[in-house]
């Protein structure tokens, strides 16, 4: 396999990021919006009177990128803030999407930098870097990352269109299903301790959500519903909620699962003759090593998204208690039973794991 | 609901894990405090990015020398994390530094409606600074688990050389690598699709523009290259000092 070789591996990645770069450098064609790209700006500062901010008016200066006025140099102004909550200040070489007066001869409204450049970067140098450091299993694990976009991509389809005529959150349970099917699959082949580790996070998932789930409906009325994002326009929203339970500790499971099939897969490989208490004992010890610092990658993670909304509260006139509690109460809900998941995860997985994989297990049928 | 939330992950860790388990939770509450406190720090007004990098180091220092003790293991992943950190500063900062990549889009408009946007604070700088907060869990994550493991190949057969345990180390960073993706895909997923079923009925390139979706994909695809990435620096730094 070309993985295999680095010399073409090595030629396949500069090739590979040549291109994406260069072609997303000028994708300009594939935008209904009119791109401009900056040649000049100048800008000068303006002062209000009791506002705390700089505010700048710019003189941009550039050329229109695509459409029938492809080419056109136009110089116009525009109005930002330098703390940029909801408006933009724009740079020289920036490309910017803009709206164009009929007569295509003005700029009517500046809507935004075209950031797709910046992901397309980010994106070459992971994938540079998946392939160069991790070979062959970094091939699968990208694969594996791509069919669960995909998968996401349509299961998010089928609930638009309501094609199954189900809710979203049973959706969703069947989909981390498959989920959790193919990405261990995919990155861990075919093998009873592949086996025994899906058969672990399955399990552990629905354990440790049934005990989340039980716990919300008794405690209903302490769920802030209504600070979660993107609340107003879905119309399930408490199943949303769960949604979001149920997938964010998914990955953390999955990794305990996969950790706590290989380690016993080893002690049964190493001495085969070992008794099943002896078994659950080693596994027991490599329990404890195991807890450690994935709840705090839940933390940072997940919780840290609140924080652009939590600093504009108090920017203003929130105190940080408050805005804590008012934005980031949800969100800690959902890391915290992600975290719980991920305890029970381990001694779920090891029993598991060990009733799957003990030799023992047909002689004593 | 935290409380009883809380309470019942005390309770698992302790049976779980006893003495460790209760560690963990003694540094899941630290980091929160941490958090906290870098936020209280950017309403005070101070740097954005310089308190991020502050608290990345706090974070860092706590994980490794209080939660898992002053040794060779520990050292070596300070030092590879001290390099990562500087590599995704310098990565971040070229990246989002013209694409202003911090503040808010139309589509989160209701939820800051009533607040003034004249806060006098870069909100660019905030984002690189999470982007930075953000990672750091997982690279610290990664970083013990690879120097652990080295240590007990190491302990099992000191005849290694260096360049055998730098191999030993990436061969077990790649399965490590695995789940990290997922596990930070899956910590993310919920954001996407809340964000998807928001903007459905959009056209492709709009729906493909807001700005709390490239954030939200910067910040995924810099945490994957930071997990990577700590892979053959720790490997090659613990397997450099151990055999000094």
């Amino acid at each position: 396999m070309f993985i295999k070789n680095n010399k073409i591996l090595l030629i396949f990645l500069t090739l590979f990021s040549i291109i994406s770069i260069v072609f997303v450098y000028n994708d300009y064609f594939l935008y209904q919006e009119s791109i401009i790209h900056i040649t000049d700006i100048k800008n000068k500062e303006i002062k209000i009177e009791g506002v705390n901010e700089k505010n700048y008016i710019q003189t941009i200066k550039g050329t229109i990128k695509n459409g029938p006025k492809k080419g056109k140099i136009l110089t116009f102004k525009h109005t930002g803030s330098e703390s940029s909550v909801y408006d933009e200040l724009y740079h020289k070489g920036n490309d910017i999407f803009v709206e164009l007066s009929n007569d295509n001869e003005t700029v009517v409204m500046v809507s935004g930098v075209k950031r797709d450049k910046y992901v397309v970067v980010l994106f070459v140098i992971f994938v540079d870097l998946i392939l160069l450091i991790a070979k062959k299993k970094g091939l699968l694990t990208f694969l594996s990352l791509i069919v669960n976009i995909v998968i996401t991509g349509v299961a998010i389809w089928l609930y638009h269109f309501n094609y199954l005529k189900i809710g979203i959150l049973p959706l969703f349970m069947l989909v981390s299903i498959l989920f959790i099917g193919l990405s261990l699959y995919i990155t861990n082949g075919k093998s009873k301790k592949t086996f025994a580790a899906i058969a672990s996070a399955i399990s552990s998932l629905f354990i440790s959500f049934g005990l989340s789930f039980l716990i919300f409906k008794l405690y209903k009325g302490n769920i802030p519903f209504w600070t979660m994002e993107y609340v107003e326009v879905i119309f399930e929203y408490e199943n949303f909620f769960y949604v979001s339970v149920l997938l964010s500790g998914l990955g953390a499971i999955m990794d305990i699962s996969i950790t706590l099939a290989s380690s016993i897969n080893e002690l049964i490989t190493k001495n085969p003759h070992i008794k099943y208490h002896e078994l659950i004992k080693s596994g027991k010890e490599i329990s404890k090593d195991i807890i450690g610092t994935m709840s705090n990658v839940m933390l940072f993670t997940c919780w840290t998204s609140i924080i652009p909304m939590v600093v504009l509260a108090t920017r203003n006139y929130m105190s940080l208690a408050n805005a804590i509690q008012y934005y980031g109460e949800i969100e800690l809900i959902i890391v915290l039973t992600s975290c719980i998941s991920i305890v029970l995860a381990i001694p779920i997985s090891l029993y598991i794991s060990a009733l799957i994989m003990h030799p023992k297990k047909e002689a004593l049928k | 609901m935290i409380l009883i939330l809380s309470t019942i992950f005390l309770i698992l860790l302790i049976i779980v894990g006893k003495a460790r388990g209760f560690k963990t939770f003694i540094l899941f509450y630290t980091s929160f405090i941490l958090i906290a406190t870098y936020i209280l720090l950017m309403k005070l007004g101070f740097n954005a990015l310089a308190i991020a990098i502050i608290i990345c180091l706090l974070v860092s220092l706590f994980t490794l020398f209080g939660f898992n003790g002053v040794n060779e293991k520990t050292k070596s992943s300070f030092i590879s994390i001290m390099i990562i950190l500087i590599f995704i500063t310098i990565l971040t900062f070229l990246v989002s530094k013209n694409a202003n990549i911090g503040g808010f889009s139309s589509d989160s408009i209701e939820s800051i409606g009533g607040f003034s946007y004249e806060i006098g604070y870069n909100m660019n700088y905030v984002m690189i600074g999470i982007y930075l907060v953000t990672s750091i869990g997982t690279i610290i994550d990664t970083s013990i688990s690879i120097s652990s493991a080295l240590n007990e190949v190491h302990e099992n057969n000191p005849k290694l050389k260096q360049k055998e345990l730098f191999e030993s180390g990436m061969n077990i960073g790649k399965d490590i690598l695995a789940t990290t993706i997922n596990t930070l895909f899956f910590a993310m997923i919920s954001f996407f699709i809340g964000y998807f079923l928001w903007h459905q009925s959009e056209t492709l390139s709009l729906m493909l523009n807001y700005k709390s979706l490239i954030q939200e994909i910067i910040k995924l695809f810099i945490c994957f290259i930071g997990s990577i990435l700590i892979i053959p620096i720790t490997s090659y730094v613990f397997s450099k000092r151990i055999l000094k």
